[in-house]
């Protein structure tokens, strides 16, 4: 099950002044889209295990390269989440 | 009467375009090469029109509206928002209005019932193919989105069904248009998932065999036992059979594969002699 508002959050970003404005203040655009909490610490923890299983992957993939992690981080950080990639991060 | 003078298939991998510096010489001649044997067959049919099969990466829809198969009927369409694919050299792609909107009716009365759109961004995957095969003039486009990015996907016999109804379509267009149909995407690759970066050989090239000499029901039983363990990107192999469909499901030639890591995919070019 996807989470919608992660989601759109993902997908919003792909308007690049949206990504420049999440890069110099991402608590202020979070504040606009309603993530319940436990999720948005994970954004904010950039926890890409947590979150994998919460969106489609190839807006998480997206979203990693936006919010500046290197490819090599990100593939680290999703391999070693699992075969599925993922932990929830729902609550 | 339309005619259908062709049928291709063709991987649409983004690092080819945003990763090219960082790609061998070799790589990057077997890229080059691979292009231009799918142009030069491209150009051999001389289509007005080229029905391009692909995927939506996400810039036209979203979880609020997300079709399965969507049809571009607009007179224009517009060029790739990536801004990766900033030196793309169309803004505007042309599309055949006439033949987009007989293809949806057409569809409706034989079993498929399409969405349609009168304004369609085109991404990467159907601005790469066209832009690597270096096709000038553009032919017209119409565009058909198949959802394979965000589950549940077309079955696999819908696809190769569907192929068939756009077959079917364009021969029964009332005027003399040559067309084309070009499936876009594939071969196996994972992306954003525990296993990105892999590649499945052996599905792929099974795949392949299946195309050019297999049965339906081994094609279908194929699928059905592997090509979820292929990789989410696998999914986009559904518009090599739904060109496959249109060809008749014979013909297939394969122009080129291999197993391309430094650029997430199974490289894969076809065509289909009609």
């Amino acid at each position: 099950m996807r989470d919608y508002w992660l989601s759109k959050l993902f997908f919003d970003l792909q308007i690049p002044a949206a990504a420049a404005e999440y890069r110099a203040n991402r608590a202020a655009v979070l504040d606009r889209y309603p993530l319940k909490p436990a999720l948005r610490a994970a954004v904010q923890a950039d926890d890409v295990a947590a979150l994998a299983p919460l969106t489609n992957p190839y807006l998480l993939r997206f979203y990693f390269l936006v919010a500046g992690m290197s490819e090599a981080e990100f593939l680290k950080r999703i391999r070693a989440g699992g075969p599925r990639g993922a932990r929830s991060a729902q609550g | 009467m339309a005619e259908l003078v062709g049928v291709f298939a063709a991987s649409h991998a983004p690092l080819i375009v945003r990763g090219w510096e960082g790609l061998t010489p070799e790589s990057r001649q077997r890229v080059t090469d691979a292009f231009a044997g799918l142009g030069k067959r491209i150009k051999a049919a001389r289509p007005d029109v080229l029905i391009v099969v692909s995927p939506d990466h996400w810039v036209n829809f979203f979880l609020d509206n997300l079709p399965s198969i969507c049809v571009g009927v607009g007179e224009t369409h517009a060029g790739p928002p990536e801004p990766w694919l900033g030196a793309f050299p169309h803004r505007q792609v042309a599309g055949h209005a006439p033949l987009a909107q007989h293809l949806v009716e057409h569809a409706h009365t034989h079993g498929f019932e399409p969405s349609l759109a009168y304004q369609l961004k085109l991404d990467h995957g159907f601005c790469i193919p066209l832009w690597k095969a270096a096709l000038d003039p553009l032919p017209a486009i119409v565009p058909v989105v198949i959802n394979t990015v965000e589950p549940p996907f077309p079955a696999p016999q819908r696809c190769l069904d569907f192929g068939a109804c756009i077959a079917g379509a364009v021969r029964s267009f009332p005027g003399a248009l040559r067309v084309g149909v070009l499936g876009s995407g594939g071969l196996s690759h994972s992306i954003g998932e525990a296993t990105m970066g892999a590649i499945d050989e052996a599905f792929d090239r099974e795949f392949v065999r299946l195309l050019a000499s297999g049965t339906r029901a081994a094609m279908l039983e194929f699928l059905e036992q592997r090509l979820e363990a292929a990789g989410n990107g696998t999914a986009e192999i559904r518009n090599w059979l739904t060109a496959h469909g249109a060809a008749g499901e014979r013909g297939f030639e394969l122009i080129h594969y291999s197993a391309m890591p430094e650029i997430y995919v199974g490289h894969g070019f076809a065509a289909w002699r009609v």
